[in-house]
């Protein structure tokens, strides 16, 4: 008896060991994902010690879809691809632009945020500078003092776009939200997020708002930020890309950014 | 490797800036030397009342760098409401303006001392000379130390001169489009500070080169009155 009672324990502990490995094997993707952990308000551990922002919401949303484990590795900036590379980790979520130079290393998913440029002028200025359907009007341009980083995308985009508008060229954005402020120029055009964080939400900014669209030309200002991948998993980039799609249609992405922004930093319209 | 295509497609975007180091050069070293002028004539007026302020202000203006003054024009002023709604804002908006201003202060108090150095400089025995044929103190001041002191003064005053010319190049700090905000917006196009910045000092040579050249006969013409050797 003794022995029938120490044999089924064994085959059940047998078996059970068997149903765990096999539980273990169906769910076993785990995903690594590299990011930086300090670039708040996109990837940065809160006060808790826990990861949060823009990118770990997507990352969790993505992982969620995909059925996968997901790993956080802390990486610095300039080691990030070639730790990718070297299999330190399978995908970056770091707020990483996708740019020609990189697509040579690596792949890229659909872009999860855009990268745009926005105008940024006093409150009620009364001047009509955008049609309805978004374009620039360049007689309501003529004469306007534009500031901008110097050598910047959105430097290109007005001497392209706007040849009418006085451009002054700024070398920090301190300098450029200080003119705008003391009057010097009546505009600036920068990146919408960083407008937001360093100028927009703060005192300094308080009589001032966005006055033009989100302008996403892709041509001037890139595509915008994807999860980055090792080339030759075409199957897992197809699979990104779909999560993102879901993600977009779903409006997971505009929720993760109205925790930090009061606007959408992906393209809303994306239908795949 | 040097980029000499780089250095000939530089060259005349940076050239179109050449107007405007001029006109900062010119316009603050006549402002400038209008104001030294003032404050040397308040320096030796031998008034107390007149020449400390003289003294105070050549002091601070000589003591600090140029690069605080205009930062300090620039960006401290409109700090300031009452100044933002006085009747300078119109220049002081502009950082034309603010560079022009920050210039001639500066050069100002510089110019000032290398012509009271002139004037220390001439002869007293002149000075008693004319006294005693009669000339009062102003006929005295007008066309004996005047220009003997102008003369004096020349080589000082073109190297002041040259200075200022180099020290526009610190207009770029605020915004203004010359040489140097050109250039510098060029190299942060292209990465290449060595090519852009290179062919950029040697039209300052150049400049230099053409501003020396024009003293040195300004020079000669005013001593025309001492006798030549050789």
């Amino acid at each position: 008896m003794k022995q029938f009672i120490k044999l089924t324990t064994m085959a059940a502990i047998a078996i059970g060991l068997v149903s765990v490995t096999q539980v273990q094997t169906a769910t076993a993707e785990t995903l690594r994902v590299g990011m930086e952990c300090t670039y708040a308000p996109f990837n940065f551990k809160t006060a808790e010690g826990n990861l949060d922002g823009y990118d770990v919401d997507v990352a969790k949303g993505v992982a969620k879809i995909l059925g996968a484990e997901l790993k956080f590795v802390c990486q610095k900036w300039d080691g990030m691809i070639p730790a990718l590379l070297a299999n330190k980790f399978d995908l970056v979520i770091a707020s990483m632009s996708i740019t020609d130079s990189r697509l040579e290393k690596m792949d890229f998913s659909a872009p999860y945020r855009i990268s745009v440029g926005r105008l940024v002028g006093k409150k009620d200025m009364g001047i009509k500078l955008f049609d309805d359907g978004g374009k620039p009007m360049a007689d309501n341009f003529e004469g306007l003092k534009i500031g901008v980083g110097r050598a910047t995308t959105y430097a290109k985009w007005f001497e392209a776009k706007l040849p009418g508008a006085k451009v002054v060229y700024y070398d920090s954005s301190e300098a450029m939200y200080l003119d705008l402020t003391n009057g010097r120029t009546d505009m600036i055009m920068t990146n919408p997020m960083k407008a937001f964080l360093k100028f927009l939400s703060k005192e300094d900014g308080a009589g001032y708002e966005f006055v033009s669209p989100q302008i996403d030309e892709t041509k001037f200002f890139g595509i915008g930020v994807g999860i980055g991948l090792r080339k030759g998993n075409d199957e897992l980039k197809k699979r990104l890309d779909t999560a993102v799609l879901e993600l977009t249609k779903n409006g997971s992405l505009k929720t993760y950014a109205l925790k930090y922004f009061p606007f959408a930093i992906h393209n809303e319209g994306w239908e795949g | 490797m040097i980029d000499f295509q780089l250095i000939a497609d530089s060259i005349p975007k940076m050239l179109v800036g050449i107007g405007l180091t001029l006109e900062l050069m010119l316009v603050s070293a006549v402002l400038g030397t209008i104001l030294a002028v003032i404050l040397l004539l308040m320096r030796i007026s031998g008034r107390r009342y007149l020449s400390w302020p003289a003294l105070t202000y050549i002091y601070i203006f000589r003591g600090t760098p140029i690069l605080v003054q205009i930062f300090i024009i620039y960006y401290g002023l409109p700090q300031l409401d009452f100044v933002r709604e006085s009747i300078f804002w119109p220049i002081l908006r502009e950082p034309y303006g603010c560079a022009v201003l920050a210039l001639a202060l500066n050069n100002g108090a510089y110019m000032s001392e290398i012509f009271r150095g002139g004037v220390l400089g001439v002869d007293k025995g002149l000075g008693e000379a004319a006294s005693a044929l009669g000339l009062s103190i102003r006929q005295r001041f007008m066309y004996i130390t005047t220009p003997i002191a102008v003369r004096l003064a020349i080589p000082a005053y073109s190297n002041d001169i040259v200075s200022l010319m180099k020290s526009t190049a610190l207009a770029s700090t605020i915004t203004l489009l010359d040489m140097m905000g050109i250039a510098r917006t060029i190299v942060a196009e292209t990465f290449a500070p060595y090519e852009v910045f290179i062919s950029l000092a040697v039209i300052y040579i150049i400049m230099t080169f053409f501003i020396q050249k024009g003293f040195g006969y300004f020079e000669r013409y005013m001593s025309r009155y001492l006798k030549r050797d050789a």
